[in-house]
């Protein structure tokens, strides 16, 4: 799977071609508009990152562009401009999907993720892992055949989990995901230790093995043990 | 004390004293005036007896005259010259003592000596000075009276310029796109005035706007090198070689790049509030909101075990819906931050008030350092200092008030609209 990163900071494209590369993506980089038009006009992606505020231009001219051709890439804007103007002019123009930076890369894994697998299995919506199958319409998590009974916020945990399998997540990453930015989490990750703790029971329960890892206290690891 | 005032005692004072002065030394002049005259004719009548008795070799008849009185003593000691005096006399026909002016002189007839004194009344000179000094008073009362009565208008007047430049001044808010102007005048101090005031205001709003422009765009350019430092973080910690060290040098990093971030946020967010960016003026009914916030938050209140007491009445705002998120968001957050373990908050909503109270330290806030950016008044590291800023910005653009007070022991902050 192709996926271009539309960005004009070199470093911060390069971290997330890094981060997405362990994930079977293969990533193109576009560091000005120009070029960006260019590789938009001749290939195609499963996704694109694209940044708003690229130095030449408009990152939302490229999406006009894209969707003039009726191309399916599917796109999802980040942008440093926290606006809630460029995320409703990003999405009214066709985007998938909104990132404002800073961001985590596990956040921009598990969003490129959704995109790619809204684009792809047409009407399908199951991922597996393992022995874990996630229904994302229902918004279930089952393991062999068997239903897990998982809070709301221990379904969204699991399926980020997924998204970002065998990376490691940063605390901060996760609380940033189940409880948004607006609320300072900092002094309470222990919140997170609990429902990743329940998360961790319910699926043992049902027979699985222990896919979360604590690193060193500094994150956590969804992956099948070794 | 106006200035008019303070000048009018001063000019008062002084045309007082001026006025009594001149007519102290006026009626003096007009005394020596009237006296000499006196004098005059008193001597004319010494001449006169004189004339008549070197004439006739005898005395005069005295004939009475109105208010002129001579008399002839027969004496051996006579005055050796012609003397003049003011006398207090008795005088028969009106029974009653006056003032008399008076001249004594020597006169020889036949050998033997007399002292001759004649004597005119003062009544009439005395009237006259003091026809002169009630002329004078009431010169002096008129002239005050007309001259504060005229200074008041006309200055009050001359004044109006400025306090016109005054009352634009204290409408103005500095950081406001428009420009101040302040009403014409032809005097040339208050244009002065005026002219300078509109380049000082100019000024330091545009340094204003720059400063502001300046947070903006500072926080902006920010937020990209923050977006790579917390990107190269997410990589880095995919390396499977990171020992137990790094892992926590790394996980100090992440805390700090996280708190730069909540920082940087904060600055873009209060800018943006005061750059006006945020105008999207809807009636935003806040029950359901902090419903809905409480719910948000639910998980975290448990977790603290903080006991949240409400009543709540239907009320509606007018501001941006954002801004009144945020500002909910950041009155809870605060509360919960501050709180005590197994605290409690109190939350009350009526028409034109919203409160929110919490336990917490057992003892006031300083009210004024407490919405000042940067500054701290739990020793909470953890914390900016501009979550309250945010929420005195939200209120100064949506014109609310808000208050803190301690009752109860919770820590109360009071937003009024109307």
């Amino acid at each position: 799977m192709k996926i271009l990163i539309i960005e004009d900071n070199v470093a911060l494209s390069k971290s997330i071609c890094d981060f997405l590369a362990a994930e079977n993506f293969v990533c193109e980089t576009a560091y000005d508009f120009h070029t960006a038009m260019e590789k938009v006009s001749l290939y195609e992606y499963g996704c694109i990152l694209l940044d708003i505020g690229l130095p030449d231009g408009s990152g939302l001219e490229i999406l006009k562009e894209l969707k003039e051709n009726n191309k399916t890439d599917g796109v999802l804007i980040v942008s440093a401009k926290n606006s809630l103007d460029d995320k409703i002019a990003g999405l009214n123009a066709g985007a998938d999907d909104y990132l404002s930076k800073p961001f985590h890369l596990p956040e921009l894994g598990a969003r490129v993720a959704a995109i790619i697998r809204r684009r792809s299995f047409e009407g399908k919506n199951l991922i597996s892992f393992d022995e874990l199958t996630i229904d994302i319409n229902a918004k279930t998590a089952q393991v062999n055949e068997q239903e897990l009974d998982l809070t709301r916020k221990e379904y969204d945990l699991l399926l980020y989990f997924v998204s970002n399998k065998n990376k490691v997540i940063s605390k901060g990453a996760i609380a940033e995901h189940l409880w948004g930015d607006d609320m300072d989490m900092a002094d309470n990750y222990d919140l997170i230790y609990t429902h990743i703790k329940n998360l961790r029971k319910k699926m043992m329960q049902a027979g699985t093995p222990d896919y979360i890892q604590s690193v060193y206290g500094m994150g956590y690891k969804f992956a099948v043990p070794k | 004390m106006k200035l008019f005032t303070k000048y009018n005692r001063v000019n008062l004072l002084a045309t007082t004293i001026i006025f009594l002065l001149a007519s102290i030394a006026f009626s003096v002049l007009i005394t020596y005036v009237l006296v000499s005259q006196l004098d005059e004719n008193l001597d004319i009548e010494r001449h006169e007896i004189k004339n008549y008795i070197e004439k006739y070799n005898r005395l005069p008849e005295t004939i009475p005259v109105k208010d002129q009185y001579t008399s002839y003593v027969l004496t051996n000691d006579p005055p050796k010259k012609k003397k003049f005096a003011t006398i207090r006399a008795y005088v028969a026909e009106s029974h009653e003592y006056e003032m008399q002016r008076a001249v004594v002189f020597p006169i020889t007839v036949n050998g033997q000596s007399y002292s001759v004194t004649v004597a005119k009344s003062m009544e009439g000179t005395d009237d006259m000075i003091r026809s002169v000094i009630a002329i004078t008073l009431i010169t002096i009362c008129t002239i005050l009276v007309v001259s504060f009565l005229t200074n008041r208008i006309l200055l009050r007047k001359l004044w109006q310029p400025f306090y016109g430049t005054v009352d634009k001044l204290k409408n103005y808010r500095i950081g406001r796109l428009e420009k101040i102007e302040f009403p014409q005048t032809d005097i040339d101090e208050f244009s002065l005035l005026n002219s300078t005031l509109e380049s000082a205001t100019g000024k330091a709003n545009e340094d204003y706007l720059l400063l502001k422009a300046f947070t903006e765009n500072a926080s902006h350019e920010l937020q990209t090198p923050i977006a790579v430092i917390r990107s190269k973080l997410d990589v880095l910690i995919q390396d499977e070689q990171l020992t137990e060290t790094q892992s926590s040098l790394v996980e100090e990093a992440y805390e700090h790049i996280r708190k730069i971030t909540k920082l940087n946020q904060s600055l873009l967010l209060l800018a943006k509030i005061e750059n006006r960016q945020f105008m999207e003026i809807t009636a935003v009914a806040l029950q359901p909101l902090i419903i809905a916030k409480l719910k948000q938050f639910k998980e975290l209140l448990r977790h603290k075990g903080i006991d949240v007491i409400v009543d709540l009445q239907e009320a509606t705002v007018n501001m941006d819906p954002y801004l009144a998120d945020v500002l909910l968001n950041n009155l809870l957050s605060n509360a919960i931050r501050h709180n005590a373990a197994n605290g409690s908050i109190k939350i009350t909503l009526a028409p034109h008030e919203l409160s929110m109270g919490n336990s917490g330290v057992d003892h006031a806030l300083d009210n004024s350092q407490l919405f000042v950016r940067f500054s701290k008044t739990s020793n909470a590291a953890e914390y900016n200092g501009l979550g309250l800023s945010i929420i005195k910005e939200i209120c100064a653009v949506n014109n609310y008030s808000i208050g803190y007070s301690f009752r109860e022991r919770l820590h109360t902050f009071t937003l009024n609209w109307k």
